[in-house]
């Protein structure tokens, strides 16, 4: 038989054992939401300096089969990625307005820009830039190029970029333009020349 | 190897406002390929039903067959006309050895397709079509092995009996440039 002061003592510690579990459960979940708090305040807030600046922004006009250069006034962050976004945000707004040059759909938008290196960037855009966009060769053509090419006007030295939808690769934009190659811009200039 | 793009869930664009591009391309297609045998060239069609096809499989299956040409066949907007596209890669020497880059599989075969073009191009012209020449980052062409191009009508505005009827028009003026290519007459004999 087993005494009683014995069970008492194996009763206690045993329930210290488990509190002390607990506790320490609590304190690493506390700590691992207080780390990645700290992440996303690294990486989701970078510098959000900027000035007032003019930039060039290539628009595609469908009617003519053309792009142009236009000048606009837009506020400029410092960060480059940042830049990158909205550079090509400037060129959707044009699409999006009413009457627009060359349609796409409603909700078409750049979400993040990454920047692999100095020269490369992946360009992650929303589901509806691709699901929403017209169909055929030269219209997805025009989207493509006028993003790097204004993008390449805006922010020096990138030479390769690729484009995701929703954070995935996709293998057309709407059933004919590549969008799982990385983009040379030296190419994309080239291509745009045949329309300017 | 002609391919006559999307098919299945993949519509592709609306000519006319009813017209589907795949039931087009598909039309368009049977007809290229009957000219092409009428001048005594072999031919085969990558889909000949309404069915799904994606693009990596449309180039895996002309590689795989060891096609000489592969022509893609297209309808869209904007415009009116017929644009003739190549790969846009920049022009490489044939690589080497039995395996091929993916991405760039095109490359040594790039001025072969543009001097298929130089063909093609004026063929349609003479029927009176206005032509454009491109190069395009349009899939699969970076992927085949052999000379590649793809060919898109712009029906523009017209009404859908003036597209239907411009189809023949098509596929005999592409026939008669693939034929020229190959140093045949281009006539059907």
């Amino acid at each position: 038989m087993i005494p009683r002061h014995f069970q008492i003592t194996t009763g206690l510690l045993l329930v210290a054992i488990l509190l002390s579990g607990i506790y320490i459960i609590s304190l690493r979940r506390r700590e691992e939401a207080a780390s990645l708090q700290n992440l996303q305040a690294a990486t989701a807030t970078p510098s959000l300096e900027g000035k007032q600046e003019r930039i060039r922004v290539l628009v595609a006009y469908d009617d003519d089969q053309a792009l142009r250069w236009r000048d606009m006034d837009a506020f400029m962050p410092a960060d480059r990625s940042l830049r990158a976004r909205a550079v090509m945000r400037a060129v959707l707004a044009q699409y999006l307005q009413s009457p627009s040059p060359h349609p796409l759909g409603k909700g078409a938008d750049i979400r993040t820009v990454y920047l692999i290196n100095d020269n490369t960037m992946v360009v992650d855009t929303t589901p509806q830039f691709a699901d929403g966009h017209p169909p055929g060769i030269l219209l997805e053509e025009f989207t493509i190029a006028s993003l790097i090419e204004t993008l390449t006007a805006n922010v020096p030295g990138v030479t390769k970029v690729k484009f995701l939808v929703n954070g995935q690769e996709r293998e057309t934009l709407a059933g004919h333009v590549d969008l799982m190659s990385f983009y040379q811009t030296s190419a994309v200039d080239e291509l745009a020349k045949e329309f300017e | 190897m002609i391919d006559p793009a999307h098919g299945g869930d993949d519509k592709g664009a609306t000519l006319g406002g009813k017209l589907l591009e795949k039931d087009f391309t598909l039309a368009l297609a049977r007809e290229l390929k009957k000219e092409l045998l009428a001048r005594g060239i072999p031919a085969r069609l990558l889909r000949d039903t309404d069915m799904n096809l994606d693009v990596e499989r449309r180039a895996e299956i002309t590689n795989e067959n060891h096609a000489a040409l592969y022509v893609a066949l297209h309808a869209g907007e904007p415009g009116n006309g017929v644009r003739v596209y190549s790969s846009a890669l920049p022009p490489a020497a044939a690589a080497a050895g039995r395996f091929l880059p993916w991405e760039s599989a095109q490359g040594g075969s790039l001025e072969r397709s543009r001097s298929l073009i130089r063909f093609v191009a004026p063929a349609l012209r003479k029927k009176g079509l206005r032509v454009s020449v491109l190069a395009s980052p349009l899939r699969p062409l970076n992927n085949v092995i052999a000379p590649a191009i793809a060919v898109e009508l712009a029906p523009g505005v017209q009404q859908l009996q003036e597209t239907l009827k411009m189809r023949s028009t098509l596929a005999s003026a592409i026939a008669e440039g693939i034929a020229q290519s190959r140093g045949l007459p281009g006539g059907r004999p």
